[in-house]
């Protein structure tokens, strides 16, 4: 007994679009919802290209030849992990596919099979909450014969890594996602995370602000959540007062997390614990939440339990690329003591579709720029009237020193910014960084503006 | 418990967390005061929620007291919050006798926890982070809040929430007032609240005090609080162990508390009963795994007046096993060191000896010659009850037995006593124990009226 898998026609369309130049392979993800009883594609995404050195494979490099030896995995689910913080709850990379000339087709499910695993692996890394046992951890592998658009649909258990591959159905069908629930909330942020021993190295930050995310995040996970106002038992049905017949539409609940104010104490203590602390971390403010349910018979918990991961999610990858970002541009002097602002949540529409995605605008970009790495990650076009910026508001800035330097260097990234595109090849600065960071040229710039607001004069007093 | 009044209690645990730049006295001060005027701010806003127990229904007490279930709006009264309680009385109903629990006030008591909703939408905006380089000293614990209030029935929901966060402000500034007095450097003491039932007109009121410091220790701070509620200066009302219990919470250590509350007392001509006061715990033959049948009884009427002091708050020391009381009168020379391990019985004697060694409690010994002159102690027991109050320990003929308290007419010379019999061998079964007169009202024939008994009286020590 495979799984079954219904995939939304514009992925048809998609598929058999892709171009796909003579002999070479492309590799791509597969974007969706498992329930346990079935589950639903929505979408389809190539592996964008390394470099622009015109077309050909973007993930084998040139003159490789026909073998699949040469497929970088490390980008594939590099791509994998940037287009997971781009999906809301719910939402999630559940599969890849693989296209081949007829002769590589034998060898192409090892590689998916590689592949499968890599990246689950890959987007688990960092994850802040944990897998209950209603779970689904089958991915699907597709592998599609560029010379007679042959499907072939298996499923792996990514839990077991001795699985055996198994077969499982793939079919097309329209409005697969029309009347899918959408959860929202947003979710307050006050958190003080002590620093014991204070480097300005981003790894130590990582570090602790790891440990207190995680504490946090346990806090969400057992929180209680209410829908629509109401504390419904798990099993009860999300969709349960829709009659059969009535035209699909797509129903958006209002979510409410509590949570107890403290943690009682484990240890009888009597009296406060005393740490010496170097510094610390505050996180503040207000996060936009989302997460899309499947329509074939939900229950509260599984809608509990999207959008607390949502929830959990968009605080972890915003706080995971404020680091990388800081990283990157290597010792953040003067910035200590200056609140920063992290990046904030867009959301743009997917098209022909009523779902939604997201993005992180970094404090110096702008639309533009959001709209060129939806391109980049997911390959479309979103114009850009589309993208929804209001939904966090943008912090107070914080008082600019206005020495003609600052205000100069400030237009200087602005200019920066509008140029495009941000390859690595282009951009002289960029030499030295690594050519896996997708936003490496948006957020080198941001990084300079960031270093010029650094002179702002937002200090930690008592 | 005031009719028509319901309790409702608030716990939860507020997290407490400051930074401490330096450790001079004024900074700390000026810190431990800022945390908590923020906590106070907390508590007021439109965030916090109260879980109603064993219930699907939320309460928004900033929010006028807006409720999740449909049925409970603010300007409701209170008590119907107590229908939306899903109890498991089903079970317990069974177990319990036909002859109903009349002073079970669990009914009246809803209970609360603080929740917090972080999806209350504030006016923030999107998250920032703030690094912060000053070395400090990061305080950190929570506070263990518990807020009880007694309102009307009839009070709607929002009055209620309104009282129940000004209770919350209050044990806050309470507990910042405690965790200063008691600082030292940068060692706070974890304030915990403690609730008491005073006598009428006073009723319950909630001390806070600091962990850790004994009893012993805050009698300055008694003397305050009896002088500011009127009460007597020579007995405890305010120790812990004081602390009032509530009925919906079992006794973890699995000792029955006051059976004789359950009885129905005689109904004499021109008389009343006289009973003991306060709290004990019913010790008898066969408990704590120590086959003491045939020869403990006195041992576990002992253990029966031991309990009282420790629940009364006179003592702080853990009810004595048999072994420790026979170490006791070995200590004070009143037995040879071969008693040690023995099955000897003791009588009145030793137990005052005992009370005294262990617990520092002096006691009265009365003396019958015949049982049968115990029918004339009438007054004098009363007036111990009255002034005492105390479980009386009586020994003769080849038996020991508790006296709990005594009904008699002046007029008639009618007279019973409420004994308490350690001979039972049984599960702490309270159907059994007051059905089968474990616990019960005798008359004077109860007594063996040819044998002497001798009675240990206890005596209040005359402390706070």
């Amino acid at each position: 007994m495979g799984r079954g898998y219904i995939v939304e026609d514009v992925v048809e369309k998609y598929l058999s679009n892709l171009s796909v130049p003579g002999a070479s392979c492309v590799t791509g993800l597969l974007i969706g919802q498992s329930s346990s009883q079935r589950d639903f594609v929505v979408l389809a995404v190539r592996t964008p290209q390394k470099d622009t050195e015109g077309q050909g494979s973007p993930s084998v490099s040139r003159g490789a030849g026909n073998s699949l030896e040469h497929l970088d995995v490390e980008w594939v689910t590099e791509h994998a992990r940037q287009v997971s913080r781009m999906l809301p709850g719910g939402m999630s990379v559940i599969g890849v596919f693989l296209v081949t000339p007829p002769e590589l087709s034998k060898e192409g499910q090892n590689t998916l099979r590689r592949l499968i695993f890599a990246v689950d692996k890959h987007i688990s890394k960092g994850r802040l909450w944990s897998l209950t046992e209603e779970d689904v951890t089958e991915k699907v592998t597709l592998h599609i014969c560029s010379k007679t658009r042959k499907v072939v649909c298996r499923t792996y258990d990514v839990r077991d890594p001795k699985s055996s591959a198994k077969p499982a159905d793939w079919k097309y069908q329209s409005g697969v996602c029309t009347s899918w629930p959408l959860l929202t909330c947003s979710v307050g942020l006050n958190l003080v995370f002590p620093v014991l021993e204070m480097h300005v190295l981003p790894q130590d930050m990582e570090k602790c602000m790891k440990e207190g995310l995680q504490t946090w995040a346990k806090q969400i996970e057992d929180g209680l959540c209410l829908i629509n106002g109401d504390a419904m038992p798990g099993e009860v049905e999300l969709l349960g007062g829709q009659k059969k017949n009535a035209k699909a539409v797509q129903q958006t609940f209002r979510a409410q997390i509590l949570i107890p104010m403290a943690e009682p104490q484990s240890e009888r203590r009597l009296t406060a614990s005393v740490k010496v602390c170097s510094g610390s971390l505050t996180l503040k403010g207000m996060v936009q939440c989302r997460a899309y349910l499947h329509s074939n018979k939900p229950r509260a918990k599984h809608a509990t339990e999207v959008i607390k991961r949502d929830v959990i999610n968009t605080v972890s990858s915003r706080v995971e690329m404020f680091l990388e970002d800081l990283l990157m541009e290597g010792e953040d002097k003067g910035s200590v003591g200056v609140q920063q602002v992290l990046p904030r949540r867009v959301f743009a529409p997917v098209p022909g579709m009523s779902l939604c995605v997201c993005d992180y605008m970094f404090p110096d970009e702008c639309v533009s720029d959001v709209s060129d790495r939806l391109k980049e990650m997911l390959d479309w076009e979103t114009p850009e009237d589309s993208i929804d910026t209001s939904q966090e508001a943008v912090p107070e800035a914080p008082t600019i020193d206005l020495k003609n330097t600052v205000v100069q260097k400030n237009l200087k990234a602005k200019s920066t910014l509008d140029a495009r595109p941000k390859t690595p090849s282009e951009d002289p600065t960029e030499a030295h960084k690594s050519h896996k960071t997708y936003y490496a040229g948006v957020a080198m710039a941001a990084a300079i503006a960031l270093l010029a607001t650094g002179t702002s004069l937002i200090y930690l007093s008592d | 418990m005031v009719v028509g009044n319901i309790i409702l209690r608030l716990r939860g645990s507020l997290e407490f967390k400051c930074q401490l730049d330096s450790t001079d006295v004024p900074h700390v001060q000026k810190v431990i005061s800022r945390t908590f005027e923020a906590l106070g701010s907390q508590v007021k806003a439109e965030s916090l929620v109260l879980s109603l127990s064993s219930s699907p229904v939320f309460l928004w007490p900033n929010k006028g007291g807006h409720a999740t279930a449909g049925e409970i709006s603010p300007n409701r009264p209170c008590k119907d919050l107590q229908q939306l309680i899903q109890t498991d009385d089903q079970e317990s109903s069974r177990k319990k006798s036909a002859k109903k629990d009349k002073k079970n006030p669990t009914a009246g008591i809803i209970n609360l926890t603080l929740m917090t909703e972080v999806t209350e939408p504030g006016v923030l905006s999107a998250p920032t982070l703030l690094r912060g380089s000053k070395k400090h000293h990061l305080l950190q614990t929570t506070l263990p809040m518990d807020c009880v209030v007694s309102v009307l029935s009839s009070e709607s929901i929002s009055v209620v929430c309104g009282t129940l966060v000004g209770a919350l402000c209050s044990q806050l500034s309470d507990m910042e007032k405690v965790a200063l007095r008691h600082m030292k450097g940068t060692a706070l003491l974890i304030p915990q609240p403690f609730h008491f039932l005073l006598p009428a007109p006073v009723g319950l009121v909630t001390v806070v005090y600091p962990a850790g410091v004994p009893d012993s220790q805050l009698e300055t701070r008694r003397k305050e609080l009896h002088s500011l509620f009127e009460l007597p200066d020579d007995r405890p009302y305010l120790r812990r162990a004081n602390a009032l219990h509530f009925p919906d919470e079992p006794y973890k250590d699995g000792y029955l508390r006051n059976p004789h509350v359950h009885l129905n007392h005689p109904a004499l001509e021109n008389g009343k009963p006289y009973l003991v006061q306060g709290v004990y715990s019913y010790h008898h033959y066969m408990q704590d795994r120590v086959d003491d049948n045939g020869w403990g009884c006195a041992y576990r009427s002992l253990q029966t007046i031991c309990s009282w002091f420790q629940q009364q708050g006179y003592v702080e020391r853990a009810v004595p096993s048999h072994k420790e009381i026979q170490q006791a009168l070995v200590e004070v020379g009143d037995k040879q060191g071969s008693f040690l391990g023995s099955r000897q019985w003791i009588g009145s004697i030793e137990v005052a000896a005992v009370l005294d060694q262990l617990l520092g409690v002096t006691s009265k010994i009365m003396f019958v010659s015949q049982g049968s002159e115990l029918a004339s102690k009438g007054r004098e027991l009363a007036n111990h009850f009255l002034s005492e109050g105390t479980p009386i320990m009586i020994g003769g003929g080849v038996l020991a037995h508790t006296i709990l308290g005594v009904a008699w007419s002046e007029t008639t010379g009618q007279i019973r006593y409420l004994i308490l019999d350690p001979h039972y061998t049984g599960a702490e079964d309270l159907q059994v124990i007051t059905e089968k007169g474990w616990c019960g009202w005798k008359g004077p024939e109860f007594w063996d009226q040819n044998a002497y008994y001798n009675l240990c009286l206890p005596q209040r020590p005359k402390t706070i």
